[in-house]
């Protein structure tokens, strides 16, 4: 039985006062029983004692009534004096008779036996008891309870005058056991009556029965007349109090204790009785009490368990009125109220404040839900230059925009999906059992909602989007893959201008190392994987490698070297470009830094991407490079055309701050994007990089030489610098030359590689131009 | 046979010198000196003495016996007359004399002749208490002691007796002795322990005036 438990507690309070109190009381009980017995014994015992003192001088009087009759009678006093002895025992016998008296005598004046019933014929003999006969004639009449010899009697002694003294009468009853019981049948106590001499204690007359009266003698010893005493007889307790009567005669008068106490005993069970039914009750009724408090507390306690795990589904019924009630009613309402925030919790979590459609987060967890069996679609929506949106008209008309575009989604949604704002103005669509026609006229659906301009504040809007379609479980079995892969049929579709791309036809599909890889990248830079390759740049007016074009590489540990193309787009669309790009920087500027301080003048660029571009750290962190004197030897970005293009506008105010802090712009990728002439104009940029899809083709397709050497043309009109990249061969480094291209760059030139080779090669280099003149 | 008188008691005495005829002076009293009543101080002559018949009478009267003691000559006869307004029955179990007469009123017929030496205690069957002695002895020469405890014995002829003292409820055992008697007066003093009589339980009588 544990203590811990409320119940068991409970129940070992209650039982335990019970038993207390019950044990008070029976102590009380037995220690004012045990004086009440002794107060009732003493008080039976001197009752019984004075009774059996009435009951002694009742058959005194008795006797010396019966004597005097006799000692008066004329005729008997006759007979003595005639010495008339048939006639004086005929009297003496006839007077007996009446009371049943055993011992009848006559006693001559001189102490001699002149008659006695009991021996008619005998001689005169000495009376046995010569001092009764003294105290007779001191006072009359004398009685006492006397031995004669064996036989005990009680006996009285009445003088027979005439009218002198002539004799005496001496009648007795005899004392022996009837007798003795009869007295004790009277009087209430046993009666024993004992002679004691130097030889003990004689018994000679008791109410005590067998054992108890051979006991007698040896308990009887060392009481004496002065106080009652607790004698054991034969394992009973008698209280006894000694009446002498004669010289060695004494009456033992003796009350059993058992006897009076037998009440109190009955009284005593009955009490443990009540003791062990009231525990009983006790440990019943408070068990069943304990059980009533404690069941609805369990009950609580299992609710709150339930609780714990987010189960509120299972309302308490606990209908009492009391305190628990109380507490139960409480506790529901708690757990309502428990209930109810975390479902606004669930809803902050789950939910797109903004829009009041679901989020990334919720929309991620129903695709870890889609199960293998159940194929299903998903359709990222993303609007088609929101950004710019954003930025010329503000937040405001932004956040009001994405509300529209929301709602009118969620308008088609009904009943077709689950649908979720993913991020800033990307939407999407998760789409059951729907196979690749169903969510591609899903999508034509959604471009179709978005067609209509949206009205805001007067101003008309006119807004398209791009839907990219993965599907379940063809493209992908984990929402990231699935996620990832539409968001670059997304891409495809805005690139393409298509409206709606399906994943399947985008690209190569993503090799699954890549996915890997993203993952591992950020173990990567902790753990320095990340490397930064040089290429040289080539001054084809002084011939001279007066720049270098910093790429990354990562020097993977069981890959072994991973181009920049594998991995830097998953870190673009990761955001994890946002750590490597300042990584990048960082170590392109000490280098450059100490290029500087050994002579080698080695202007360094850094490919810079569209999320770096437009996010406000890369000017912060160019900024913070500069205030730190590290930007001595320069810095030229390169930004691609389609960067620019993404949002001109944003694109444009970084590109201000970036050139005022004296950064060199370059665009990369030139002729493969749409940037219109009027945009560069604007844009603060010193370089052009002609696309090296341009160079390739230069001994092929004479347009494509037309288009170069235009670009050059146009760069060198607009004040800028041309760099003509991926230069293979000497005829493209020859063409090049004649066409008037500022600086060439390629494997025929020189192929990326680490700042010491590239150190190498340039000392090489400049001693095989040195032979060369 | 059961009757025990009482023995004839010895005293201690102070004698003189004999004379013809004497008298004796006897006082009796206790050890506290309270004078004994009813005292019999008897003289027995060693030879025959003259008999000396006389009659005497016991009377009952308020019931009792009146006088308590009676000593008499053996021989002389005693009158017992009832002066009661109602009947008494006297009896004596003492073996000089055992005797009864029965229901009676005013004078019996005749008296009671005492002729044998001794203690004769009376009774009446109907009054337990009353009570009376009468000594019965064989000499002329005795007598009792009065309220005051004197008793006076005169003319007694010279010569040698013996001297008895006796009394009802005598408890001392008083020796006998010889008195020689001359012509002179003798006093005797003795210091006896006597008990008063006991009180016997006697009942008023219904509307008398006693």
């Amino acid at each position: 039985m544990s203590f811990r438990s409320l119940r068991n507690r409970i129940v070992a309070v209650f039982v335990g006062l019970l038993v207390l109190v019950m044990a008070m009381v029976l102590v009380l009980v037995n220690r004012s029983g045990d004086q009440i017995i002794d107060g009732v014994i003493e008080r039976q015992l001197k009752s019984g004692a004075r009774t059996f003192q009435i009951l002694l001088s009742q058959n005194n009087s008795q006797l010396e009534i019966a004597a005097k009759l006799l000692a008066s009678d004329f005729a008997f006093r006759e007979a003595i004096a005639t010495g008339d002895k048939p006639t004086i025992l005929s009297a003496l016998r006839n007077h007996g008779n009446r009371i049943r008296a055993r011992k009848m005598l006559l006693v001559s004046l001189d102490g001699r036996v002149m008659a006695d019933t009991q021996n008619p014929s005998a001689r005169p003999y000495p009376f046995p008891l010569p001092d009764l006969l003294s105290n007779a004639e001191q006072s009359v009449p004398v009685s006492t309870i006397a031995a004669m010899p064996s036989e005990a009697y009680q006996v009285v002694v009445v003088p027979v005058f005439a009218p002198a003294r002539l004799a005496w009468i001496v009648m007795g009853f005899r004392v022996d056991d009837a007798w003795a019981r009869e007295f004790a049948s009277i009087s209430g106590v046993e009666v024993s009556i004992v002679r004691k001499d130097k030889g003990g204690i004689n018994t000679l007359a008791t109410s005590l029965s067998g054992e108890l009266a051979a006991d007698l003698p040896k308990a009887a010893a060392r009481l004496d007349s002065s106080h009652s005493e607790l004698l054991t007889l034969a394992d009973s307790h008698y209280q006894s109090v000694a009446e002498p009567l004669d010289k060695n005669v004494l009456a033992i008068l003796q009350r059993q204790i058992d006897q009076d106490a037998a009440p109190f005993r009955t009284m005593q069970v009955v009490l443990w009785g009540i003791l062990a039914g009231g525990v009983l009750f006790f440990i019943v009724g408070s068990f069943l009490l304990a059980r009533r408090i404690t069941h609805p507390i369990n009950r609580l306690a299992l609710a709150a368990k339930r609780i714990e795990t987010g189960d509120y589904s299972d309302a308490l019924a606990v209908r009492s009125q009391d305190e628990i009630g109380e507490l139960a009613s409480s506790f529901v309402r708690m757990s309502e109220g428990i209930a109810s925030r975390e479902q606004k919790i669930l809803r902050l979590a789950y939910q797109d404040l903004l829009t009041g459609l679901f989020n990334r987060t919720r929309f991620l967890q129903a695709l870890e839900e889609l199960s293998e069996g159940n194929p299903a679609a998903i359709a990222l929506v993303d609007l088609d230059r929101f950004r710019h949106i954003n930025n010329a008209l503000g937040h405001g008309v932004g956040d009001h925009l994405l509300i529209v575009v929301g709602q009118r989604l969620d308008a088609i949604s009904r009943g077709s999906g689950l649908l979720a704002r993913l991020g800033e103005d990307e939407f999407a669509f998760l789409l059951p059992e729907h196979d690749q026609n169903a969510a591609w006229a899903f999508a034509e659906t959604i471009l179709e909602a978005l067609r209509k301009p949206v009205e805001i504040d007067d101003q008309r809007l006119d807004i398209s989007a791009s839907v990219g379609i993965a599907l379940f479980p063809q493209d992908g079995v984990n929402a990231s893959t699935l996620l990832r892969r539409a968001e670059l049929a997304v891409y495809a579709a805005k690139k393409h201008r298509s409206g709606i791309a399906l994943a399947a036809t985008v690209e190569e599909q993503p090799e699954p190392e890549h996915l890997s890889l993203i993952g591992e990248m950020r173990e990567a830079l902790v753990r320095d994987e990340f490397v930064v390759h040089y290429q040289p740049k080539l001054d084809l007016h002084s011939g001279e490698v007066i720049a270098v074009e910093a790429v990354i590489r990562w020097l993977h540990p069981e890959r072994g070297l991973i181009q920049p193309c594998k991995f830097i787009p998953f870190a673009e669309n990761t955001g994890f470009i946002r750590e490597i790009t300042p990584w990048v920087l960082e170590k392109v500027v000490d280098q450059a830094a100490r290029w500087h301080e050994s002579g080698r003048k080695l202007l360094p660029s850094v490919n810079i991407s569209t999320y770096d571009l437009l996010s406000a750290g890369l000017v912060e962190t160019v900024r913070a490079l500069a205030s730190d004197q590290k930007l001595t030897p320069g810095l030229c970005l390169e930004i691609t055309e389609s960067a620019l293009m993404e949002d001109p506008e944003i694109s444009l105010d970084h590109l201000m701050q970036l050139a005022a802090l004296g950064v060199r712009l370059s665009v990369d990728d030139y002729g493969a994007g749409q940037a219109s002439l009027a945009y560069l104009k604007a844009l603060p940029i010193h370089e052009l990089k002609i696309d090296r899809s341009f160079i390739h083709s230069l001994a092929q397709s004479p347009k494509d030489a037309a288009i170069v050497r235009s670009t050059v043309a146009l760069g060198h009109a607009l004040g800028l610098t041309v760099v003509a990249e991926g230069v293979e061969t000497e005829a493209d480094f020859v063409w090049l030359r004649q066409v008037g291209a500022d600086l060439v760059q390629g494997y025929w030139i020189a192929r990326p590689m680490p700042a010491s080779e590239l150190e190498i090669w340039l000392d090489k280099r400049q001693r095989w131009a040195v032979a060369a003149n | 046979m059961i009757l025990a008188p009482k023995a004839w008691l010895p005293l201690l005495l102070a004698c003189s010198a004999c004379a013809t005829a004497g008298s004796l002076e006897v006082v009796a009293a206790t050890p506290e000196g309270k004078p004994i009543e009813d005292f019999a101080v008897v003289l027995e002559a060693a030879a025959p003495s003259p008999t000396k018949k006389t009659k005497s009478a016991i009377i009952q009267r308020d019931r009792e016996f009146n006088p308590y003691l009676t000593i008499i000559q053996t021989g002389t006869a005693i009158e017992f007359p009832n002066r009661d307004p109602f009947k008494h029955h006297v009896y004596s179990f003492s073996q000089p004399k055992m005797f009864e007469i029965k229901l009676y009123a005013g004078k019996p017929a005749k008296p009671v002749v005492f002729d044998k030496p001794g203690v004769v205690a009376l009774g009446c069957n109907i009054h337990d208490w009353m009570e009376a002695y009468v000594l019965v002895v064989d000499t002329p020469y005795f007598g009792k002691t009065g309220q005051d405890g004197r008793a006076h014995l005169d003319n007694i002829p010279e010569g040698v007796y013996r001297l008895r003292y006796w009394h009802p409820r005598l408890m001392d055992e008083l020796p006998t002795r010889e008195l020689r008697m001359g012509n002179e007066n003798v006093r005797l003093t003795l210091k006896a322990t006597v008990p008063p009589r006991p009180a016997h339980n006697k009942p008023p009588l219904e509307g008398s005036g006693y």
